[in-house]
């Protein structure tokens, strides 16, 4: 591919500056939305990248006893695998700068990067309670990935490809595959809100928050990777659900609304429950999760097999 | 049977440990004892079931020698000190009465049995003791320091007459308390040092949770993190300054400390309070008490990780505090009491804003209690949670709506009624749950009743003066002052020796009272729901940072408060 | 729930944008602590309640009844025990001056001094007192 625009595509657009300033205003989205419906006003629009400059030019305190390398290298590698996952989606609207068959595996396994990352830093650190954070978001890791998977696996059965940017052009052509698989959907944004540890969704490893759990040693730059590699996921993850369950995306107006109309959706889900009522978040996500992504995808092998197109 | 009689019916009891036996009041006596006979004393009370240990309070008379020159002694005066020496007062508080075991000690080498064996709640109560006069607890189980921090020089009490702030300099620190040592064989784990280093860095204090798997073995609490030497300095200030330091106690229960303290002080000076100043406090206790209950509600909920339902009911809350700083110009600290009365009247208009403020607020205390009963995430943290059976109420010596949220009818507004409540009655809200759900219902039945008290009271405020004067000696004498918090009883000793200052001010908060059942409860608990569980007895949450251990099989984490509350939360599926 | 969490969005939200948009504050509301000397008999009773040493009364000339008040700003704890124990009158919390907030220790001192009948001049000017 040419060398300049495979060097704007990762430094300007899609990747890069784009999705930095894409992922702050998400984040800022989601955090002035989830005020209002708390009844406050929220943070100003600027927040999320203060938040972000805060944090790079604190100092970065490498703990005793870690591998410093590791400690250092690892937020890197979480953020540079979440923005190589944008190069691989329609981000804005616009068939995604990259593709090759099979580069929905790829991106899921880049999504995945950032959370085993975090826990790889958990268990890295000497602090005992950043190992028992790192236990818990691998624990976490493997409940949500699963279901998150398969329910990303609908769409391409029914498209009948592995290509994400084939995949949004059959689900622009054809009915909104939030309709033909409701199941997948439930599942492909819980799992996503999941993920990215979201209320009410989520599983024993609230100590991946911010100041404990596995990142409870990281400040100031690494802390920064991790925190923008979380928003830059949480535009991923949007953009992917939007393009293969409602309806593809053709252009920008259209990644903006479809977008935002599911950030809406997780930010009244974040306020309206404590958490959802689950005691054993693994053990459940795994009989119902994957329970009912398998049932979707059966559902839907068995109505392609009868030639219904979906 | 009226209190004289059970009280007399005790006297009897008790007479073969007796040494004195002194009915000061018609709701209080006194029973001279010594050191050797205090355990089969409380022994016999324990038996007949008679009322529960309400508080321990230690006296240095040294000063006592100095100011008594023969001054009359008003009703429930002292007798002659023993010359100097120390007293232990234990009070046993049943309804309206209240016993107090006497027994009086040495100035060198002051010991006294522990009664923890026959009240395990007394433990916390006597490592006070220990800790601030330096009686020697003989038997006690743990030596660990309770209130004082780790480096506190040894052999240095802060409440003996004979100490001041800069005797402590210069003086070489403590070890940390090997404690360590005693239980390290027992349990078989590494054991971290108490001490109060935690990584987020705020006031010593903590819990200490033995966990095996999940499931808690064993807790033990380690407080005095904002000990600020009150009751000391409470000695040193006259008896108008004493108003606002005791109000400074605490900020949600600021009001009713202040109350208890001035009560105690009329009572001793024979002061006669006009009722509207008396109708006046009430309705600043009952106030006072919504406030309370709706920022529990709202903690409560965030414990839970419903941060929806703490923004809603926190917004709530400003209601309330606009109403109290319309009549009394401050939102926190009232300050509305006076020796003798209140500063602060409710006019028309005040009248006028309370009663559009309690509408209000009834409407949303109702909606509340329809999320908290239905809601099914929340019922999950709640229902069933923290069962502290009527018995283990009971016996653990807990007040307040954790008590009565099992079935102990223990309300010091219905028992002993003290203010207005004797002619706007209160009604006990009772619950026989015994869990957490059932001490969500009790606070917010008891802010419906809260409102119907305000209103009933704006109707018929009494007409008067709102203060009259009242002496700046205070005649020499004791007197207990106990009041309802909102968090329970609160417990007020107060001794004058005839002055311008307090001879003795002891303070007994509520919190102290229950944390005896939490940790008894604690143990065969998730260590998800111990969060929960704490916030259940509406501890002063004002410092929320406790450092917490938890220990398990051949390893020790610190943990913060915010660490396990949100390990709580995200144990039950939720995000902290 | 759903319908309070889905209303609110509507709702204009509850906080107050202060310091753009402020309320005012109650009439009793407890602020700084007001002297009118005209009033004064310098019978200490202030000076010996206030739990916090806030007040300190000079007499300049007792039988012209001239006065000089200092008024600690930083120790006051805004309680009006004062006002409370002056049989005369003489002061009063005001419910204005409250943004007592300041950057230099010299203005926590207030000097009141009478200059005559019936007036009370503040002395040193407060940097942090703008409403």
């Amino acid at each position: 591919m040419n060398v300049v625009l495979a060097i704007v595509a990762m430094i300007l657009f899609p990747g890069g500056l784009f999705v930095i300033v894409g992922s702050l205003a998400y984040e800022y989205v989601d955090r002035k939305l989830v005020a209002r419906f708390q009844n406050r006003v929220g943070p100003r629009w600027f927040q999320p990248l203060a938040d972000l400059v805060k944090l790079l030019v604190k100092e970065e305190i490498v703990p005793a006893g870690v591998n410093r390398g590791l400690f250092i290298w690892l937020p890197v590698a979480a953020l540079a695998a979440a923005f190589t996952a944008a190069l691989y989606i329609p981000m804005a609207g616009f068939p995604p700068t990259w593709g090759y068959r099979g580069d929905l595996v790829v991106t899921v396994y880049l999504l995945m990067m950032m959370t085993l990352c975090i826990g790889l830093a958990g268990a890295n650190t000497t602090d005992r309670f950043s190992i028992v954070g790192s236990t818990r978001a691998l624990t976490q890791l493997f409940s949500y990935e699963a279901p998150f998977l398969l329910a990303l696996l609908g769409p391409a059965i029914a498209a009948g490809t592995w290509r994400i940017s084939e995949v949004n052009g059959y689900a622009r052509e054809n009915m909104w595959m939030i309709v033909t698989q409701p199941l997948g959907f439930l599942v492909a944004l819980i799992g996503l809100m999941g993920k990215l540890e979201l209320p009410p969704f989520d599983a024993p490893e609230a100590e991946t928050e911010i100041v404990s759990g596995a990142l409870t040693e990281y400040s100031g730059r690494g802390l920064a990777f991790f925190r923008l590699g979380r928003d830059v996921e949480l535009l991923v993850g949007l953009t992917l659900i939007s393009a293969f369950y409602l309806g593809g995306l053709a252009n920008p107006l259209q990644f903006v609304l479809k977008t935002i109309g599911l950030l809406f959706i997780t930010a009244a889900l974040q306020s309206l429950f404590a958490r959802l009522r689950i005691d054993q978040t693994v053990g459940l996500w795994w009989r119902a999760g994957a329970v009912l992504a398998l049932v979707q995808l059966l559902i839907l092998i068995g109505l392609k097999s009868l030639g219904v197109h979906l | 049977m009226s209190e004289q009689m059970t009280l007399g019916s005790m006297t009897e009891l008790l007479k073969p440990w007796t040494v004195a036996s002194r009915p000061v009041s018609d709701t209080r006596l006194e029973v001279e004892t010594t050191a050797a006979n205090i355990v089969p004393a409380v022994g016999a009370l324990k038996t007949a079931q008679w009322g529960f240990l309400s508080a321990i309070t230690g006296l240095d008379n040294s000063a006592a020698v100095k100011a008594d020159s023969g001054t009359a002694a008003a009703s429930g005066a002292a007798p002659a000190h023993n010359g100097g020496g120390f007293e232990v007062l234990y009070h046993f508080c049943r309804g309206p009465s209240v016993l107090t075991f006497r027994v009086k000690l040495p100035r060198e080498a002051p010991t006294v049995p522990t009664l923890s064996a026959v009240v395990p709640s007394a433990l916390i109560y006597e490592k006070e003791l220990a800790e601030t006069f330096g009686v020697t607890i003989e038997g006690i189980p743990d030596r660990r320091r309770q209130f004082l921090s780790d480096d506190w020089p040894t052999n240095l009490y802060p409440m003996r007459k004979d100490f001041s702030p800069g005797s402590a300099e210069g003086l070489a620190q403590a070890a940390p308390v090997a404690v360590a040592e005693e239980r390290r064989g027992t349990l078989g784990t590494f054991i971290v040092p108490i001490g109060p280093q935690h990584p987020a860095l705020k006031e010593p204090g903590h819990f200490e949770l033995t966990v095996d798997g999940e499931t808690v073995t064993h807790a033990a609490i380690r407080l005095g993190y904002v000990h600020r030497g009150i009751e000391k300095g409470a000695e040193d200030r006259s008896w108008i300054h004493n108003i606002y330091l005791m109000e400074r106690i605490c900020g949600i229960c600021s009001h009713i400390h202040s109350t208890a303290y001035v009560l105690g002080v009329e009572k001793l000076a024979g002061t006669a309070v006009p009722p509207r100043a008396q109708a006046i406090r009430t309705i600043f206790a009952e106030m006072e008490r919504v406030h309370s209950h709706l920022l529990w509600l709202g903690v409560a909920a965030h414990e839970a990780g419903f941060d929806t339902l703490f923004m809603y009911s926190w917004r709530d809350r400003e209601t309330i505090m606009d109403l109290l700083e319309e009549i009394s110009g401050n939102r926190v600290n009232y300050s509305v009491n006076l020796l003798g009365g209140v500063k602060y009247d409710i006019d028309a208009k005040g009248t006028d804003s309370l009663r559009r403020g309690m509408d209000f607020l009834e409407k949303r205390t109702r909606h509340y209690l329809k999320i908290v009963t239905n809601d099914e995430s929340f019922l999950r943290r709640t229902r069933g949670v923290g069962n502290i059976t009527f018995e283990q109420a009971n016996l653990l010596g807990t007040v307040g709506p954790t008590a009565r949220a099992s079935g102990v009818s223990r309300d010091l507004r219905v028992e002993a009624p003290y203010l207005a409540y004797a002619d706007f009655p209160v009604k006990t809200v009772l619950d026989t749950r015994c869990d957490l759900e059932a001490r969500f219902i009790v606070r917010i039945n008891e802010l419906f009743e809260s409102y119907r008290l305000i209103r009933a009271i704006l109707e018929k405020l009494p007409p008067g003066d709102l203060a009259v004067a009242s002496p700046r000696r205070v005649p020499a004498g004791e007197v207990i002052s106990r009041v309802e918090a909102p968090r329970g009883e609160l417990f007020y000793f107060i001794r004058s020796g005839g002055g311008v200052k307090p001879d003795r001010v002891k303070v007994r908060t509520p919190s102290l009272c229950n944390w005896a059942a939490v940790l008894s409860v604690a143990v065969g608990h998730k260590l998800a729901d111990i969060p929960m569980i704490m916030v259940g007895i509406d501890p002063c949450f004002s410092c929320n940072d406790r450092s917490i251990t938890v220990r398990r099989r051949g390893s020790d984490e610190r943990w913060t408060w915010e660490e396990l509350r949100r390990y709580g939360i995200s144990y039950y599926g939720g995000d902290a | 729930m759903l319908n309070d969490v889905f209303a609110s969005l509507f709702k204009r939200p509850f906080t107050e944008l202060y310091p753009y948009a402020t309320h005012p504050a109650p009439a009793r509301l407890r602020g700084k602590l007001l002297w009118e000397e005209s009033k004064c008999k310098a019978c200490m009773l202030c000076v010996r309640d206030c739990p916090a040493r806030a007040i300190e009364i000079e007499v300049a000339d007792r039988a012209a009844r001239k006065y000089v008040f200092h008024y600690h700003i930083d120790r006051c704890i805004y309680c009006a025990q004062c006002v409370a124990s002056c049989k005369e009158n003489a002061l009063s919390m005001s419910s204005e001056l409250y943004h007592l907030a300041s950057t230099d220790k010299k203005t926590f001192t207030e000097v009141y001094r009478g200059v005559g009948e019936g007036a009370c001049v503040e002395e040193a000017a407060l940097d942090g007192d703008a409403p």
